[in-house]
Order: C-alpha cells, then structure tokens, then sequence
C-alpha cells in the first residue's frame, strides 16, 4: 500500500496553473487507474485528471475552486 | 465532438454500400378532373390570370429596355431587367401553394416570383387585413398614391395594385418604391406579404433563407423560408454551405426538445442556363440538378424533379414539401424545370442556344398550355380569355403609368438631403436588455465558470501592486463571457454559433463553461462554413432575432466575404431601414501561426460601408463594447487579439465591473496622458506604445499621450484632434499591413482636420506589406516598441537627434515602387 501523488500535470507550454473545477471522487472512495476523478480549468480549456494508480482515495490536498501550479500535488492515493 | 454521440469503429468499419433515397422526376400525375375538383373553377382561373400579370409585367420591362415606350408611354428605364417570361408556371405554382407566413428568399431573376407570392398573399388575406397591411406601409402614403392614381375598386384589387405600383416604383427606384428606391429590380421586397429580399449574389438567398428557418424553428413563428435560386446557383460554394447548414443531424439527435429539421425548402428555378453557361452537359455534371440532394443527407433533401410548365406540378409539390418541412423532417430540395423564353437579360443575344430550341419551348409555354387545359375542361372560353388578358394589360397600363408619373412616384432626391443615403446605413437603436430568464440565471451561478470569476480580482494588480495571472484575475477572455452571459440570459432570441462554439467553448475558451447553461439550440457547433455561418446570422436577424457568430480566425473573413460585405453590411440601407441587423460577428486576431493565420484585416472590413467595428484592448473596455454590439441593431464586427486573450485589466479604476455596463461605440479612450507626442493605437498595439511611452520618458524625456481607438466604425475624432492640439504630432500605430489600413485612413483625417495644430505629418507605423512570418520572426513584423521609440524619436522630434533606426530601416518610397 504506497501512497502515490496526483499531481497537476503540464497543462500547455506557457500555462502554470490550472483551478481544480470539481472532484468527481471523494476521500474514501476507491478509483481505479486511468479512472477520471477531477475536471481541471485553465483559461482556454476544461480537462479531466485520471488516477495515476488504483486505490482509494486517501487525501484531497487542494480542493475545488483552488489554484494549483502545476507539478503541486492535488491528491493522494493509498494504491493497493 | 460531443460526447453523446460516440463513434464505434466496429460500425463504421463494417462492410457496406451507401443507397440513396429516390429522387422522383416528373412524378406528378393527377388528373385535371381531380384539380378541378379539389380546387374549383375560380381558382384555375385565378392561376391563369396571375401568370399572365406576371408575364405582362416583364413584357412591359422588357419593352421599356427595348423601345423605350410601353403602351405608347415613352419612358427610359436605366436599371436591369432580369425577366423571367416563360417561368410563370414555376412561381404561380409554387405561390398557390404558399401561405401569407412563408416567406420567399430570391434571386436576381424575382419579379415573378415577388408577384406570384404577392398576388397570393392578397387572395389570401382578409380584407381588413390588407388594409392594415397597406395602412401601416409608410403611414399609408403609399396606398394613397394608389387610391389617387391608379384606384382599383374593392380591397383586393386596390391591394393589388399597391403590389404592382410598390414593386415597380422601386424597380424605378422611385422614392416610394416597397424599399425607398434603395433596393430596385433586383433586391426588391415586401415584408407583409411574406415576399422577403431579393439578392443579385448568385445563390446569396439559400443561406439567408436558412438562418430565417432557423428563426421560425426555434421562435415557431409559423409557416417556412424558400430560397430561390437558379440551376447556376447550384455551383455556388454558400448554396452547398447553406444545405450542409440545413441538414446537420443535430437538430435532431442533439437538440432535444427543439429536436426537428429546418423548414427550409432550396427551390431551384432550374431553367437549364445560367446566363450563357448550359448547366446540363456543359457546366456542371449532376445531369438531373435534383441529384444534388442525395449528397446532404439520408433523406437526399427529399428531393424531386418538377414540371415549371405546368403549376399545379408545382403547386402539389410545393405543398408535400411544406407539409414535410412543417412536421420538422426539413429541408427540402425542388428542381423546377422550365425555360427562360426572354433573354438573361436585355442585352442577351442568345448567342448560346438555337431557334430551333427556342422554338421547342415557345411550345411548352405554360401560360398556352395552361389556358388550352382550362379552354378543354370548359373552364374558360376564348372570349372569357380574352377579356381576362385585356383585363390585365389594363391593370399593368395604369400601374405603369403611375410609376413613370414623378407626381405619382417621384425620384429619389439626394440633392435636397445630400446624407439621404447615409442616414439609412445604421440604425443606431440599440435594444435594452429585457428581464432575466429565471432557470438561465440559476444554471449560469452553478455553473463553475461563473463561479472561478466571482473568486477573481477585477483588477490586474493585487493590493501588493504586484501583476496577478490570468487564474487570478478578470481577463479579457471572461469579460467577453460575462458580457455575453447576461445577454444570453435577457435575451431569449439571442443564439450563438459557429467552429467549435460548444463543447470546446470556442476555439479560444471565451463560451467555456456557456455549453453548462445553454441548451444547445442557443449555443452550437456549426459545420465549417464560414459563408453559412454569416448568411444564416444575416437571414435569422431579418427574421427578428439576434445571433452572435464567431469566425474562428480573421483570417477567414474572405470564405464569408460576400456574407459580410453585401449581406450583413448592406440590407439596413437597402431596405431604406424597414430591416434591421443585429449580428454580431465575433472573430479573433491570430498570431504564432503564419502568413493565414495572423492577419489584422480590420483595414478590409473598415473599408466597406455599413459595419460597425470594434476592437477592443482591455477587459474593461472587451466587457462593454460587447454589450453594446450586442444590444444594438446594427451589424457589427467584434475582433479579439488572440495575443490579449489573458490580459487583466490594468487603466479602469477598481477592476472591470461585475455588473452589466455598456461603453459607447465610437469614443476613443485616453489610456495614458502625456503632452509632447500622440500615439493613437488600434487594438494590440496600445502594450508596445505603453512600453514605448515608459521609456521614451525615461531615456529621452518624450511625454507620449496614447489613445486607445477601441472602435474603428464609428469614429469620434475630437478626442484626438484635442491631444493633437497640445502635442502637434501624432503617431499611429497598427498591427494591419500599412497599405489600405485604417490607420491610413485615419492618419489623412486627421491631418486635414488637424492641419493647424500639426508640425509635422500624421505617421502611420504598421506592418509591412508582405506576409505575417512565424512565430520566431514576427517581432520584425508587428510594430515593437523599439519600433515606435525610433519614429517618435527619429522622425516625429527630430531635435531629439535620436538616431536609432531598427530592423525598419527602408525606404518606403521605393518599397512602394517594388510592390511592397
Ligand atoms: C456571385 C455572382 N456571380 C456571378 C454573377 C453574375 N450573374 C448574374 S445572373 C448569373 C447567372 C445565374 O444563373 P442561374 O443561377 O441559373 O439563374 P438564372 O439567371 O438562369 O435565373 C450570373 C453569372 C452574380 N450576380 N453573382
């Protein structure tokens, strides 16, 4: 059981943040890999972040509505 | 790209072959007896005479261009006269089976089907109804001139006569003509009557006529929209655009409870020419013109070939399609064969076709072969005949003598008003917003791009003066988004389209997060076509709606010019203002893309009388012009910097508002105060002359006052001819290739209206006349700062001594003789 990062991904060459627009898991819940669990919005686009491992969602660090930079890490999950 | 609709590579990789639906070709074939008795002897007689009204009126045009006299009344008729002497069938046809609620869309060739539809109409409405018809035209002048010269007897026939007498004193371009003389032969047309403008762009009508069924669709404003054209027109890429437009799957599989096809019918008067061109083996090869509508989609337009000899071929069509198109299974394609006996135009020598073909079709005249049905079935003796023509030849007499009497239908008189004409260009009404859609203004504060704003700073700094990013503040991209939100919200007729409007949220994010709010009927993708995307806004503001469109880059202004320059710019004024044109056009500035994707063509669109033009700098100023251009009646084009899509608002005290504000259009703003130089900036270029001002103070104690134009159409000068006054010399600075730009215009201006104030000439600093090179090379192409620095410096204030010339060190004078 490690506990692995959702990070904010690069989002585009000049961008370097994104607002997490909602999250579509709660902590507790179990996500599977490749799973969409948040919608992310920078000013042009929408975009949804995957889990990057199967799990449950342990932590949410940065909820919705907040600005991260990208690389931050929004999320953690306890991977089976 | 919605996600509703998947694509399943198992389906549409399967093995298959595509069939058509069938294309009927002269199907029609009740008896006459059947006709009759469905129709009655009165209304077979009433075909005859109208065919023969419209035959006897093209007789008269065509006499007057050949003789010039008609009914020993001697007259000269300068304008054109398409006539359509042996289409009679076709227009008489189709017009029976028309209500007063349809409206027809023309062609050049339309007197025919302007009377056609007209005479219908008359028949159709009651009485007291045509007397408010005619009483609410002008005031009821032109029913007077009527009574008063030509009479008539009861209701209907004095209705008749206002017909013939408003078309044709417009087509004299008299001053009481349907359209105040501004439209003539070719562009003529009567509201009321549902008869709604001709075009004499080839094809122009079919994407007109599609955006006015959008508006019936979506307003039910009942019955449908027919887009005349020719067989020629079926060449025409906006025809193609505007059947593409007409038949997208989504307004069935996407549009819910809007769900239905447009009641558009593309009627094709497909009399086998197009001017010289023959279509039919020469110029184009669908060899049947019906065929045409098995390439847009499964139901092959539920297209037929007819007989235009005959009009109760057409009427019987003409109904099944309307029916078809009132259920919501439209649109519908018509191929109506007939021949056109007189020339294309008086000047026809009918170089390309022979006597003996000619010959062949005087035979299959179908007002002959119409009065010999009607003479078999005993429905109308010789003498009934007779006294029927006589009947009309004296209506079109008295009508004709009225139009060339100028006490009946005087001239247009520009000289008493020498701005007549330019008063009618705009209307400059603007519409207050009405009240808010409750469910709209719930869904918009849930939605999370309404959300993100209302946690951002308004203004560009924070408290610490330090510059915020775009997550954390107003840009110019959300105040476009705000302003048009609350439009959509108080609006209801207001729609959106264009390239990826919806899911994508505009190809650059400003209707990010609108797809939340709207149904899709109010904000959707439109297929690429630039022309439809203009024609179908044109036509659904004719109709009395409102529509914001979106030409995803300037650069694509040219796949829509006739759209944008002879549709959406000029019907305010040939109409003499009874139409109004509230479209918006939204199209952005690219950049980083190359020589077809970069290109400030503002100086094109400046150029062409009867567009409003904006394009704005800043948030403050992005957020309430927009609201502006979407609350006023007049067209107008809205172009957006890609470059400034992320720029905060950095001049207006306290940030740009929250609430709904508008900006008048036309005043530019004072964006810096300074005392020794001007620089008046269009668009992007007010951040390299800040740039420039900041140091022009610091290294050479310059004082720059920079105005920012905001709108280019219209145009308030004083504002520049003021700081003229205090700095004598002004700069002006474009992101458009000089030549032809409207800095140039603006720059001759001023230096006529500012001559006494200027020591020295206005300066036009723009790019130069070639391509806009990539990314890496494009600060040698736009102005810079450096750029601005050294004309000031080296030109504007020579005692500066500054010597600094940059990449721009050439001589326009022999650039000028290269072609550049
Ligand atoms: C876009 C455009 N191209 C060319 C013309 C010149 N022109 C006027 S009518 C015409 C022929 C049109 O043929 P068709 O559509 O078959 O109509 P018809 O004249 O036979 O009624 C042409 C080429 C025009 N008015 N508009």
């Amino acid at each position: 059981m490690a506990d692995i990062p959702l990070v904010m991904p690069q989002l585009g060459v000049d961008i370097e943040e994104g607002q997490i627009d909602s999250w579509l898991k709660q902590v507790g819940d179990r996500v599977e890999k490749g799973e969409q669990i948040a919608m992310v919005t920078t000013p042009k686009v929408n975009l949804e972040l995957e889990a990057p491992a199967s799990g449950t969602l342990k932590e949410i660090t940065v909820p919705a509505d907040e600005i991260a930079r990208v690389g931050d890490t929004l999320a953690i999950i306890a991977a089976d | 790209m919605p996600k509703e609709l998947f694509v399943d590579p198992r389906a549409t990789r399967r093995k298959g072959s595509l069939a058509f639906a069938e294309v009927p070709v002269h199907a029609y074939d009740t008896p006459f007896a059947e006709e009759r008795g469905r129709r009655g002897d009165g209304a077979l007689k009433e075909m005859l005479r109208h065919m023969l009204v419209v035959r006897e009126f093209e007789t008269m045009l065509g006499t007057f261009k050949a003789t010039g006299a008609y009914a020993g009344m001697p007259f000269v008729y300068k304008g054109p006269a398409h006539l359509s002497i042996g289409q009679e069938g076709a227009a008489v046809g189709a017009a029976l089976a028309l209500r007063p609620e349809d409206h027809i869309f023309g062609s050049h060739r339309g007197h025919g089907e302007f009377i056609a539809k007209g005479l219908s109409a008359v028949a159709a409405l009651a009485p007291a109804e045509l007397i408010r018809v005619m009483e609410a035209h002008e005031g009821g002048a032109l029913l007077r001139t009527v009574e008063t010269f030509i009479g008539g007897g009861d209701e209907k026939a004095i209705a008749e006569n206002f017909l013939l007498f408003g078309l044709l004193a417009e087509i004299f371009m008299r001053a009481n003509g349907f359209n105040g003389g501004m439209g003539g032969s070719m562009h003529a047309f009567c509201l009321p009557l549902g008869i709604y403008p001709n075009n004499a762009i080839v094809g122009a009508s079919a994407g007109i006529a599609t955006g006015a069924a959008l508006y019936k669709k979506l307003a039910r404003s009942g019955g449908i929209a027919v887009a005349n054209s020719g067989d020629g027109a079926t060449a025409t890429g906006p025809v193609w655009e505007a059947m593409t437009f007409a038949s997208m799957a989504q307004y069935d599989r996407l549009w819910g409870e809007e769900k239905g096809g447009l009641p558009v019918l593309f009627f094709f008067t497909n009399n086998f020419y197009a001017m010289g061109g023959q279509t039919i083996g020469e110029t184009a090869g669908w060899e049947r013109l019906a065929r045409i509508g098995a390439a847009a989609n499964p139901s092959s337009l539920h297209a037929e070939t007819i007989d235009g000899t005959n009009p109760l071929a057409v009427a019987d069509a003409v109904a099944r399609k309307r029916e078809i198109l009132l259920s919501g299974r439209g649109p519908a394609l018509l191929d109506v064969e007939c021949y056109r006996l007189s020339g294309h135009s008086t000047t026809d020598a009918n170089a390309y076709r022979t006597r003996e073909e000619l010959a062949a079709w005087q035979e299959q005249d179908p007002i002959t072969l119409f009065a010999a049905q009607l003479r078999e079935a005993g429905i109308l003796d010789a003498a009934g005949e007779q006294a029927m023509r006589d009947g009309v030849a004296e209506q079109i007499r008295k009508v004709t003598a009225a139009a060339i009497d100028p006490a009946a239908a005087p001239p247009v008189n520009v000289e008493a008003d020498p701005i007549l004409i330019g008063k009618l260009m705009f209307s400059n009404r603007e519409a207050e917003p009405g009240p808010a859609d409750p469910a709209l203004a719930v869904a918009a504060e849930a939605s999370s791009r309404v959300r993100q704003n209302l946690k951002k700073s308004r203004f560009g700094l924070s408290e610490a003066g330090e510059k915020l990013s775009p997550m954390r503040a107003i840009t110019i991209r959300d105040a476009l988004f705000e302003a048009l939100l609350h439009h959509f919200i108080h609006d209801p007729s207001l729609i959106a389209y264009g390239e990826e409007c919806r899911d994508w949220g505009g190809a650059f994010g400003v209707y990010r997060g609108l797809a939340d709010v709207l149904p899709h009927h109010r904000l959707f993708n439109s297929p690429i076509a630039e022309a439809a995307i203009v024609a179908t806004a044109v036509g659904y503001a004719m109709e009395g709606g409102r529509a914001v469109v979106e030409l995803m880059y300037g650069d694509f202004i040219g796949r829509a010019g006739d759209e944008i320059f002879n549709q959406m710019a000029k019907w305010q004024a040939m109409s003499a203002g009874a139409l109004k044109m509230p479209v918006v056009l939204r199209t952005s500035v690219g950049s980083k893309y190359g020589a077809q994707h970069s290109q400030d063509w503002t100086g094109l669109i400046t150029h062409i009388p009867g567009l409003k033009v904006i394009y704005p700098a800043t948030p403050y100023d992005a957020k309430g012009l927009l609201a502006s251009a979407l609350a006023s009646d007049d067209p107008t084009v809205f172009f957006e910097s890609q470059r400034l899509y992320d720029t905060t608002e950095m001049f207006h005290p306290g940030g740009v508002p929250a609430d709904y504000y508008r900006l008048p259009v036309g005043v530019p703003d004072i964006k810096r105060a300074g005392s020794d130089v001007t620089i008046l900036t269009i668009g992007p270029s007010l951040y390299p002359a800040l740039a420039a001002a900041e140091q022009l103070q610091k290294d050479y104690d310059v004082s720059a006052e920079i105005i920012d134009a905001r709108s280019l159409v219209p145009f308030d000068y004083d504002v520049v001819l003021k700081s003229v006054k205090k700095t004598h010399r002004i700069l002006l600075v474009t992101e458009a290739s000089e030549r032809g730009s409207f800095a140039m215009t603006l720059a001759a201006n001023i230096g006529r209206f500012g001559f006494k104030d200027l020591e020295a000439a206005p300066r036009v600093l723009g790019s130069p006349n070639w391509i806009v090179p990539g990314a890496e090379m494009e600060s040698t192409y736009f102005p810079q700062a450096g750029d601005i620095i050294d004309v000031v410096c080296g030109e504007l204030i020579p005692e500066k001594k500054v010597n600094r010339r940059g990449i721009r060190d050439w001589d326009d004078i022999a650039l000028a003789r290269r072609a550049l």
